[in-house]
């Protein structure tokens, strides 16, 4: 029998249900498919007395397209994601993002909201209560030290959800639900740099849906990550890239990274590719621009300097194949 | 009717006996027990890793409604170990604790969340000391001692030399030495530890059913820190999610179990996490290993001197036969004439590592195995000829340390590998970043000395026979997924000529079953399949006088077909329900014995102190190739293909062998490219299965097995070790499948991306440009 | 003061048995199973979906027990290893998991079929590496695999040649 704390479990069927639960209810938490809340939970890093379950609310499970361009639940599950024939080709990073998150079962229930809104990773957070509390836990959860870098002012726990970067290379925007009412913003504000509080999200705000433009529909895209293993790991690195190619020349460039920093990341310096052809020499630049970019610390057991040489290696290998 | 033949069973693909229960979820492993009574049990464990205890306050958690009992190291103040030279652990810690997560105290309670809640109110004071987190800290002049009694911190001292190793040296053309570094390494057996004990109060009896591979020597330690007879102790090992060494000692999670449930007054369960098994531990313990070769200029070895340098954690576990095994069984596979071997077991502030599969001489084999594949490349000679020189000489096969071999089937497994990956077409020529490697190892057939010397023989069996013309074979052995009863099953039916179907088995119960040493060292096929060959021949015996008296002749003219019993191929003969009933008959149901016991040539040399601990009946040998391909921009490695040749002896069940082979093989690749624990303060922070990285079927490749069988003359039907040998050798295969693919040579385990490109990146000229 | 009691009723079936219980609101699908109903064959190997030793088929889909909160599978079909063996003979992938040796220890077990079984509700005929990806998260410790990329190889044949004589 494995040890829960205490809660009170919600099940709403719509969304604003699920909102009104959580600002009605002490110390709650929202939880979709679970693969990152529930192990969360398990070794205490979250104690929330109410869970607000989203798995009933079918609003949230449907991708439809329109006239703007292609509309994600948050509540659609990684693999629908992995195999939608609106997602497939045309933001194929999306795709191959959603298939590579640790290994099939969890994409068969993990849903892209819960991917996006994943809490940061440390190996000094990410382990059970009496193992942190042997630690004297951290700056990220009820300590006054962070354990990464000397001087442990500051959390650098890491982003590593797959899905993030590839859908931030396509620019979309994602609705945010709160008491207040309905927003929609580019996914880039949802995050910020803050291994300790990544998330922008307001009080009691849940992730609805997340909007695809028409406009870059179908433009080459791919997704690859870094990990020891060939399933269930997280990324040490993982970056998506959007090219396309006029007469050999960039039209249109995108990078975007996680793995690496406490939020994922837009590359930036690659509309200074545009009109221009690759070469040896500007893949080289590209590839140590984005090392430059990338701050991984030694928030897994890989070590950073390896998780930063082989984030530029993979952005230039893309960028090397999608320019063809 | 000549038609009629004895059912073969040795030789045949066999399922396992215990299959159907598997796949259909029906068998029960310990956790799996749960009586309506059953109380939770949890364990306090250590914050610190190095405290004299100043008090461990319990009155809080005792006063907790649902609390049955709490209990501390006050509870007994016994020790256990697997060693009788090195049993210094408490179940729970007294006076000092000596490992971030030993266990202080234990709570039974009514459910979980009350047990939980008991746990946060004990307090523990404690006074800190100072900790030592690698074996360098630990020896480190000033260093307090874990144990008082073990002088610098040091568990066990090895040394010795046989044969004359400077004068090897003087006679070598060329010398190298190199330093490697081993990671930890745990099992991740897939069933986290768990034990349910029973303990009825008005018979002062206890029962425990427990994940253990060593029934037998929890039995022994649950008497001794029970302070009970035996005699009122009941030891059941139900199914078992395997085992690979972490359990091949009493683990203080059984024994915890049942000091609290008898403090309680009940029965109690215990499960403890996946952290909680990666902290009990028992797993390969770093290694530190200098390895010096001398050669001839033609490839012969002229001289091995070496250094072993085990971080022992902070208790011995099995440490001394590590760190012993790591120096005597160096000989074996190639001939050594002179060798010199130091080792050094040294006590740390970090779980006790055990005896892993492979035991004390994966990590060092590798070492050597490296090594001698560099020289070989350096004096180019090809790397596979260079053992070939080096192998023992038939049909004496004589060792320095006078080991025990009658069979030696390397050279057919060199020969097997080489040609099975086209070794001769595609060696050194396959290119950059790919590359294939080679290497040999040996692992014994069980020890032939067992770890308590109590005279009785080293494996016995029971056969029951009974009216309804079933037999029942009663073993200790502890099937823990390896296919021992099913292999225990096939020799008994070899001998009567019986389909299996015939048999059922009881395994591990000590009120049922004749006592057993336990999984371990690859002891079961040889000893207990030797004793339940034995156990049949003797049944059969009765059996023949029974038909013999039946059809009126004399027993020798009676001929065993299995299911029929005659007399003269123009005899209609007996089936076997009916000879049983002549056997049974005034008798009733019978039960017939079979031992084995090891030879005394097979003990081990008494050149050294402790060279009795590498003596076996019989040395399984195998040859690896492995094939690998490097990504050149992320330096991920492929393990393209694997083909492993092991000299099994007989493989008595083809399908098990290679089921054990192609499981060792991975996980030596587990232990190459990806496994390893790391420490931070002595936290573990690998202790999950996500940072722990266990090899997903994703990157796992192909393994071609190639099953050499060199019949060996002691062993079950010519049987020896199949489980292990194979995870040997693959480690230095593979780094030196590295070595060819990109000419640099990985020392340090585990190779993951991260190393390897940094290897690449030191060994180029321009570094800068690199970067 | 006692603790809130925090109970949901939970309506669901269970290897096409319909049941109603009372659950603890943050009682694991896993516990649920094993220690409220019993149902042992599936196991836990790990704190927290990294082994898939778990693994179970809600809706026909393979998911982790011990990451689902039992009363969040409200009216739904959940299947475990218990329920494939089909008028007292194993399901084909039982059976060639039984004779491939796709088992030793047999503690992965329960769960790498079920999710073998999922991936064949969803593909029949998996080639090697889509059954290597429809098994990628579940870890066995024992075979390397091998075996049980063969067994489960054997149920396609099975199953292939039981369509074929249908």
């Amino acid at each position: 029998m494995e040890y829960m704390p205490n809660f009170q479990l919600h099940r709403p069927a719509t969304a604003e249900e699920a909102v009104k639960m959580r600002s009605d209810n002490a110390a709650a938490l929202y939880v979709a498919g679970g693969t990152d809340l529930i192990v969360n939970v398990r070794r205490g890093i979250e104690q929330p007395e109410n869970l607000i379950d989203l798995s009933a609310i079918e609003e949230l499970k449907s991708v439809t397209k329109d006239k703007d361009g292609l509309h994600i639940g948050a509540g659609v599950t990684l693999k629908e994601v992995a195999e939608n024939e609106n997602i497939l080709g045309k933001y194929q990073a999306v795709a191959e993002a959603a298939a590579a998150v640790a290994g099939i079962t969890h994409q068969q229930y993990g849903t892209i909201g819960g991917n996006l809104c994943l809490d940061t990773r440390c190996l000094y957070y990410n382990q059970s209560e009496w193992w942190r509390q042997s630690n004297d836990y951290c700056l990220k959860e009820r300590g006054d030290i962070g354990h990464v870098a000397s001087g442990g002012k500051r959390c650098f726990a890491a982003f590593s959800g797959d899905v993030a970067p590839a859908l931030l290379i396509f620019e979309a925007e994602v609705d945010l639900v709160g008491p207040e009412g309905s927003r929609r913003i580019p996914l880039v504000e949802l995050y910020q740099n803050d291994g300790l509080d990544h998330l922008t999200l307001k009080p009691d705000e849940l992730l609805t849906a997340v909007h695809l433009p028409k406009a870059l529909a179908g433009c080459p895209s791919r997704y690859e990550k870094t990990r020891i293993r060939g399933s269930i790991d997280f990324p040490l690195a993982g970056a998506a890239v959007r090219l396309k190619m006029k007469a050999k020349k960039v039209n249109d460039f995108a990078i975007a990274l996680t793995g690496v920093n406490p939020y994922p990341q837009i590359v930036k310096g690659t509309d200074d590719y545009i009109g221009n052809a690759f070469d040896d020499e500007s893949l080289d630049k590209l590839r140590d621009n984005v090392r430059k970019q990338a701050k991984p610390m030694k928030t897994t057991t890989v070590a950073p300097w390896y998780r930063r040489r082989v984030i530029g290696a993979l952005a230039r290998r893309l960028t090397e194949e999608l320019a063809g | 009717m000549n038609e009629i033949k004895p059912t073969k069973s040795i030789g045949v693909r066999t399922p396992l006996v215990d299959g159907p229960e598997k796949v259909s979820g029906k068998a029960l492993y310990s956790a799996d027990f749960n009586p309506s009574d059953c109380l939770v049990g949890r364990i306090f464990r250590s914050p610190v890793s190095h405290a004299e205890i100043i008090d461990v306050d319990i009155s809080a958690a005792q006063a907790l409604p649902g609390v049955k009992a709490v209990i501390t190291g006050d509870e007994t103040d016994e020790t256990f170990g697997i060693l009788p030279v090195a049993r210094f652990e408490y179940p729970l810690a007294r006076d000092k604790v000596r490992y971030k997560g030993e266990p202080v105290a234990c709570v039974a309670a009514i459910d979980v969340e009350t047990a939980q809640k008991a746990i946060d109110l004990i307090k523990f004071k404690y006074k800190e000391l100072p900790a030592y987190f690698t074996s360098q800290e630990a020896m480190a002049e000033g260093a307090v001692y874990i144990h008082d009694h073990r002088e610098g911190n040091i568990e066990r001292e090895v040394d010795f030399e046989l044969g004359e190793v400077d004068e090897g040296f003087e006679a070598a053309d060329f010398i190298m030495e190199e330093t490697f570094n081993c990671a930890e390494i745990a099992q991740v057996q897939m069933e986290p530890h768990a034990a349910i004990a029973e303990y009825d109060p008005t018979r002062d009896f206890m029962t425990v059913h427990a994940s253990t591979q060593v029934p037998y020597y929890g039995h022994l330690m649950l008497a001794k820190t029970l302070k009970m007879e035996e005699s009122q102790i009941r030891m059941i090992k139900p199914f078992v999610g395997g085992g690979f060494g972490c359990r091949t000692e009493c683990l203080n999670v059984e024994l915890i179990c049942a000091l609290v449930a008898r403090a309680a007054g009940g029965t109690v369960r215990i499960v403890v996490s996946r952290e909680e098994t990666f902290i009990t531990h028992r797993g390969r313990p770093e290694t530190d290993v200098e390895m010096k070769i001398g050669l001839t200029k033609d490839g012969m070895i002229t001289a091995v001197d070496y250094k072993a340098i085990q971080r022992g954690g902070a208790f011995s576990g099995y440490g001394v036969v590590t760190i012993l095994y790591s120096g005597g069984l160096m000989f074996g596979v190639y001939d050594l004439q002179a060798v010199r071997y130091k080792g050094l077991r040294v006590l740390t502030n970090t779980p006790p590592p055990g005896a892993m599969r492979g035991h004390g001489i994966t990590d060092v084999r590798y070492a050597f195995e490296s090594l001698l594949d560099k020289m070989a490349m350096e004096l180019g000679i090809d790397t596979l000829e260079i053992r070939r020189k080096n192998l023992l000489q038939g049909p004496k096969y004589e060792t320095l340390n006078e080991m025990f071999i009658n069979s030696y089937g390397l050279p057919e497994c060199l020969d097997w590998v080489e040609k099975a990956s086209d070794w001769k077409k595609r060696k050194g020529k396959m290119g950059l970043y790919k590359g294939l490697g080679v290497a040999c190892a040996h692992y014994p057939s069980g020890a032939s000395k067992p770890v308590n010397w109590s005279g009785e023989p080293h494996a016995t069996v029971h056969l029951k026979l009974d009216w309804d013309g079933s037999i029942t074979l009663l073993t200790g052995a502890p099937e823990i997924g390896q296919g021992s009863t099913t292999m225990a099953t096939q020799c008994a039916a070899e001998v009567l000529g019986l389909d299996i179907s015939r048999f059922q088995s009881l395994t591990s119960d000590s009120k049922l079953t004749p006592k057993d040493n336990g999984s371990y060292s690859s002891r079961v096929t040889y000893m207990v399949g030797n004793a339940s060959i034995d156990a049949a021949t003797n049944l059969k015996t009765i059996l023949l006088e029974a038909a013999a008296k039946k059809l009126e002749v004399k027993p020798e003219d009676v001929e065993c077909l299995g299911e029929v019993y005659r007399a003269g191929t123009q005899d209609e003969g007996l089936t076997f329900n009916e000879v049983v009933k002549a056997a049974l008959e005034g008798t009733g149901t019978i039960t017939v014995k079979g031992n084995f016991d090891t030879l005394p040539e097979s003990w081990g040399t008494k050149k050294y102190r402790g060279g009795a601990i590498s003596g076996s009946m019989a040395y399984a040998y195998a040859a690896q190739v492995v094939e690998v391909s490097i990504d050149p921009e992320t330096f991920d490695i492929t393990v393209v293909k694997v083909w492993a040749a092991q000299d099994v002896g007989k493989a008595l069940n083809p399908l098990a062998v290679e089921g054990q082979i192609e499981g060792s093989v991975w996980m030596g690749m587990g232990q190459a490219i990806s496994e390893g624990t790391q420490y931070h303060n002595g936290l573990g922070i690998t202790n999950s299965m996500l940072d722990y990285r266990v090899p997903t079927i994703v990157e796992s490749p192909p393994i071609e097995v190639g099953i050499i069988e060199s019949i060996d003359p002691h062993g079950p039907f010519g049987a020896k070790e199949a489980g292990e040998t194979s995870l040997i050798s693959f480690i230095p295969a593979f780094t030196n499948a590295i070595a060819d693919a990109l000419g640099v040579r990985p020392l340090d385990l585990p190779v993951t991306p991260d190393r390897l490109m940094e290897l690449v990146e030191n060994s180029t000229s321009n570094k800068k440009a690199a970067e | 003061m006692s603790e809130k009691r925090n109970i949901s009723l939970l309506h669901c079936t269970v290897n096409g048995k319909e049941r109603d219980d009372v659950v603890k609101d943050n009682l694991l699908l896993a516990d649920y199973l094993r220690e409220e109903i019993g149902l042992t064959g599936t196991k836990i190997g790990c704190d927290g979906g990294e082994c898939g030793c778990c693994t179970v088929l809600i809706d026909g889909v393979p998911q982790h027990a011990c990451l689902r909160l039992a009363a969040t599978c409200q009216d739904a079909e959940i299947e475990t290893i218990e329920a494939l063996a089909e008028q007292n003979r194993l399901s084909a992938l039982q059976r060639g998991f039984h004779e491939k040796l796709g088992t030793q220890c047999g503690f992965c077990t329960p769960g790498m079929i079920m999710a073998a079984e999922g991936l064949l509700r969803e593909n029949p005929n998996p080639n090697e590496d889509e059954i290597r990806q429809g098994l990628a998260a579940n870890i066995c410790r024992c075979t390397g695999y091998i075996k049980i990329i063969e067994a489960v190889q054997f149920a396609v044949d099975e199953l292939d040649s039981k369509g074929k004589a249908a």
